[in-house]
């Protein structure tokens, strides 16, 4: 589902992320620097794409041969004045584009765009969100569709673990703070909700593939495995010592998307025959490692 | 000496294959943990009705022998066991029962007694089993509801699923196969198991294309019913091809085999998408007669009253499971209507503006619309004119050709079949 | 894929109207009214849903055992783009933050056949609903934020193309037709007019919301008659009512490729077994009474 326009896949002249300070646009933005491309962060601090001038300032900040990566968003989207922020932000990326587009845009949206479906989700899947999380994804998809002509590409990932994650959100991320400051994992109910989690690096070693490609359509960033929570947990307990416990309470409501949704990712590897997504466990391992050495700290909301 | 058989399950399968191999000429003993079940059958009240079941029961009795009792079948050579395997709404199947029968039946036989399960099971099933039970084999049944005696007697094969393939059958099962004289397939269980599911996947795929088709006639101005006999006569299709157009798949069985093959597809990983449009497909043919009736009778008519003729999902049967007349009925609660069905006494539930009449005549009675939501042959000797005559209203919904259209026509009706446009 | 809180048709208490000036929401009113159902249909001055107190004013309005209609937009022919789109979404934000403060009885959303994708061509309630554009995304979006809110059934209604006399917005096909014929005598078509598509008047769609409030049905439904037909047969029906004066029929070069849309009703069909659309000659012929009677 994605095609290339550059085969060779050289560096943009100039890749702008908009978004930079966050997990994911901070990762896109190192992984660019490191494979010697240009590549600048706006944050809030340079365009606040929430202020009634975000539009102008954008546009007078980016130049024709830019690639755009989009990634700024208030997430996770819980209430109607979250989706209508982040609408308010995608507005000003528009209106941007409008007055001054640039040669390729890449949009990070989410799985959260597909409908519940118990058969492995790929890019051709239904994009009929269920949450006003996906909603908001899906209309800021729809909208640079609308306003940018160019080269669109989306980038949907699934559940997306690593370290600096400021979420800290229910998964591996949470698991291993939990760990390394020796306390308990808890987990929503017996932790058997199977998912599909994608490691932050793979997301921006992805979108730096597509930057140098320029390439357009939809890449879902997936591992292609799904594993429980409790697996997880136990993954984690184990990698730290003294061992935690991993404990299980009861549910409080349904679990999200009916507890299992599985990816089929041939598509990207179809489309980037050199590239593999990581397995979990390696991910895994390799974060527990680096967090047994320096001992991060648990933050966060719990 | 023949071997004796015994036949564990006295369901519409275990009662016709027990009557069909007593026929055959063997000693049977018909064993079912249902006490009240078998004073019924021992006094001869059969509670299914299927063609020829009756009499060949009463002239075989001296070789039938009813037991609650499952010491009984410690005299049998073979036993087959055969309860009904109930399927639930989404057609997943409960194998509660069935291996419940199981245990009873290998604690009562000797290790020597040949095992068969002739239920439908998911393949694994038998696999499973066979720890427990050792000389267990599989068979698939072909019986059809409504010929089911019939297929018993002359039947087109014998699938027997084996732990190994390889080895031969025991003696005394190869000799009762062999009495019918038909080709014997030994294969393993897992295959046995999924041949009884592909026959009905083969069959669902023919019928659901007929569907499509036929519904494409309809818009089209092209008649189905002149289309078929040039398939037929294809032979890679074949004159007994399942050709005509339904109201979508019913009866438990066939739903429960879809079912199967996407829960088997989801636990594999294989495509099973076309499985999947067959059951939609399926879902949307069964609101042809309700949508047909609301274009042309309910919302034209003042307090329209519907003649509903059958209830069952298939003629000569007695079951209404799944049963496309039942769904109609269902949404027109709110309209008088008129029901017979030649087995099926009245529809279940309380349906208030419901009258079951005492004849398809009498049902007919007043009505501004026919519907002939069953096949029975008995409404085939019917005549369009009596029909018409005794109607308020013109209208015939004929979704299998029970009557003749330019007989209903001849008659002043207005006459809707599937696979054939409206004329006017 | 609607189901009755209500066996028997009862009246609610009142049913709250937002949009009853527009041309759908000013047929629900009047088909309301005609029923004897308690009507507040706020006006703009009273209540504008752009403006962020509408939030505020609508809370204060509103009370528990209401039934709330919402049929305000702003419609493509007022802004196809962002802006507009933003618009919208704000009319229900405000809604929704008044309804979380006061949850009434019942909420009917007018959506759009827009969130189904263009080239989808038999569309039932379970189809999918993923929209490619943003008028179909906004009305989709508003779905997902009103359902968000608790404690409040939800009915949602998709109506297919909607024509009648107070159309506003002189929309390709029966509006748009009646007018030009009326108007210069003549009818243009994209291409030849071959796109089949539903057409439901706007009374039809109006005495079938009123049915859905009295039965306070939840759900989604979509509003279509099961039948379509092209732009061509459309022109050709417009056309036939102004004999023996003569209509010019026009082709003239397409705009977009050619698509066919037909419902299944089969959900409507079972929610409401008697429910009749008015045939399309019919609703014809009243239309160029009505644009006439306007003159």
């Amino acid at each position: 589902m994605l095609s290339h326009l550059d085969p060779r896949g050289m560096c943009p002249a100039r890749t702008v992320i908009l978004g930079a300070a966050g997990f994911i646009g901070r990762a896109i933005l190192g992984e660019l620097l490191a494979d010697g491309c240009s590549a600048v962060g706006v944050d809030r601090t340079k365009v606040d794409l929430l202020s009634p001038d975000a539009s102008g300032r954008l546009a007078e900040l980016l130049r024709g041969e830019d690639a755009l990566v989009f990634v700024a968003a208030r997430a996770p989207c819980k209430d109607v004045a979250m989706l209508v922020e982040n609408l308010v932000m995608a507005r000003a990326v528009c209106d941007a584009l409008t007055r001054r587009p640039v040669a390729h845009v890449v949009y990070i949206s989410s799985d959260a765009v597909y409908r519940d479906s118990a058969e492995p989700l790929t890019e051709a899947s239904c994009a009929e969100p269920a949450s006003l999380h996906g909603a908001m994804h899906l209309a800021r998809e729809v909208a640079l569709k609308s306003a940018f002509p160019g080269p669109l590409a989306m980038i949907r990932p699934t559940l997306v673990y690593g370290t600096d994650d400021p979420h800290n959100g229910y998964g591996p991320n949470r698991f291993r703070r939990l760990a390394a400051a020796g306390q308990d994992i808890v987990l929503f109910g017996e932790g058997e909700e199977r998912r599909d989690h994608v490691a932050v690096k793979d997301i921006a070693r992805l979108a730096s593939l597509i930057l140098r490609h320029r390439s357009a359509g939809i890449a879902n960033a997936v591992s292609g495995d799904t594993v429980s929570f409790r697996e997880l947990a136990e993954f984690t307990a184990n990698a730290f010592s003294p061992g935690v416990a991993v404990r299980t309470t009861p549910r409080q409501g349904p679990m999200p998307h009916g507890g299992y949704r599985p990816f089929d990712n041939r598509a990207v590897l179809k489309a980037f025959p050199q590239f593999r997504f990581t397995p979990w466990q390696d991910g895994l391992r390799e974060l527990n490692a680096r967090a047994l050495q320096s001992r991060e700290p648990v933050r966060g909301r719990s | 000496m023949l071997p004796r058989i015994g036949f564990a399950g006295m369901t519409h399968l275990g009662l016709v294959s027990a009557v069909a191999a007593s026929e055959k000429g063997f000693g049977v003993v018909c064993f079912d943990p249902e006490a009240g079940h078998v004073r019924l059958l021992t006094e001869g009240r059969w509670p299914i009705a299927e063609a020829q079941l009756d009499e060949l029961a009463v002239k075989n009795r001296g070789r039938l022998r009813f037991s609650a009792d499952p010491v009984a079948l410690r005299a049998c050579d073979i036993v087959y066991v055969a309860p009904d395997v109930p399927t639930d709404d989404a057609g997943g199947s409960d194998l509660g029962a069935i291996s419940a029968l199981l245990d009873q039946v290998s604690s009562a036989v000797s290790d020597e007694t040949v095992v068969v399960i002739l239920s439908q099971v998911p393949p694994g099933f038998t696999r499973e089993k066979q720890r427990r039970i050792r000389n267990l084999y599989y068979q698939v049944e072909t019986l059809i509801f409504g010929r089911a005696v019939e297929r018993a007697l002359r039947p087109e094969r014998y699938v027997v699923g084996c732990a190994d393939p390889a080895q031969p059958l025991p003696a005394r099962l190869a000799a009762f196969l062999a009495v019918d004289g038909c080709p014997i397939l030994p294969m393993r269980y897992e295959s046995a198991e999924l041949a009884k599911i592909a026959i009905n996947m083969c069959l669902v795929a023919s019928v659901s294309t007929a569907n499509t088709l036929a519904e494409l006639c309809e818009r089209i101005g092209a008649e189905w019913s002149e289309i078929v006999p040039a398939l037929k006569l294809d032979r890679r299709i074949g004159e007994h091809a399942y050709l005509a157009p339904g109201l979508g798949i019913a009866g438990g069985n066939l739903e429960r085999d879809l079912a199967t093959v996407c829960t088997l597809a989801d636990r594999y990983g294989t495509d099973a998408d076309v499985v999947r449009a067959w059951v939609a497909n399926s879902r949307h043919r069964r609101d042809w007669a309700l949508t047909t009736l609301w274009k042309h009778v309910l919302t034209g008519t003042q307090d329209p009253v519907i003649a509903v003729l059958g209830l069952t999902y298939k003629e000569n049967t007695h079951s209404v499971k799944n049963s496309p007349a039942l769904a109609l009925l269902d949404n027109l609660q709110s309209f008088a209507t008129r029901v017979y069905d030649p087995v099926v006494s009245s529809p279940p539930g309380t349906r208030p503006r419901c009258h079951r009449a005492a004849s398809a005549l009498e049902a007919c009675e007043g009505a501004d619309a026919l519907a002939v939501m069953t096949p029975w042959p008995e409404f085939r000797r019917l005549d369009p004119a009596e029909i018409a005559s005794r109607m308020r209203g013109g209208i015939v919904l004929d979704p299998y050709a029970v009557f003749s259209a330019v007989a209903c026509r001849s008659a002043g009706m207005r006459y809707l079949t599937l696979g054939s446009p409206p004329k006017d | 894929m609607i189901s009755h809180s209500q066996l028997a048709p009862q009246r609610p208490d009142r049913v709250v109207l937002l949009g009853g000036n527009g041309f759908i929401g000013d047929a629900i009113r009047r088909q309301l009214l005609g029923r004897d159902v308690n009507v507040l249909a706020p006006a703009s001055a009273d209540c504008n849903l752009l403006d962020p107190q509408s939030a505020a004013q609508l809370q204060s309005m509103l009370r528990p055992l209401d039934a709330v209609v919402m049929a305000a937009a702003l419609t493509p022919d007022r802004g196809r783009d962002m802006g507009t789109f933003m618009k919208n979404l704000a009319m229900v934000q405000h809604l929704a933050a008044a309804l979380a403060a006061v949850p009434c009885t019942h909420l009917v959303y007018f959506s759009s056949d827009a969130v189904y994708p263009a080239e989808l061509s038999r569309v039932a309630e379970a189809a999918p609903a993923s929209p490619r554009d943003l008028y179909g995304v906004m009305h989709y979006a508003r779905e997902v934020m009103l359902r968000e809110v608790k404690h409040v059934p939800i009915l949602i209604l998709r109506p297919t193309l909607v024509y009648g006399a107070r159309d506003t917005h002189n929309a390709y096909g029966p509006n748009r037709f009646c007018r030009s014929a009326a108007g210069e005598g003549t009818i243009s078509l994209f291409g030849e007019g071959e796109e089949l598509r539903d057409h439901v008047h706007v009374d039809d769609v109006a005495r079938l919301t009123v049915r859905c409030i009295l039965h306070r049905s939840r759900g989604t439904l979509n509003v279509a008659t099961g039948t379509s037909m092209s732009f061509r047969a459309v022109a050709q029906t417009v056309a036939g009512r102004f004999a023996p004066r003569q209509i010019d029929i026009r082709s003239t070069p397409r705009v977009t490729p050619v698509t066919h849309r037909h419902y299944d009703v089969a959900n409507l069909v079972k929610a409401f077994p008697d429910f009749r659309f008015t045939a399309f000659e019919a609703g014809i012929a009243a239309l160029v009474t009505d644009l006439q009677g306007e003159k």
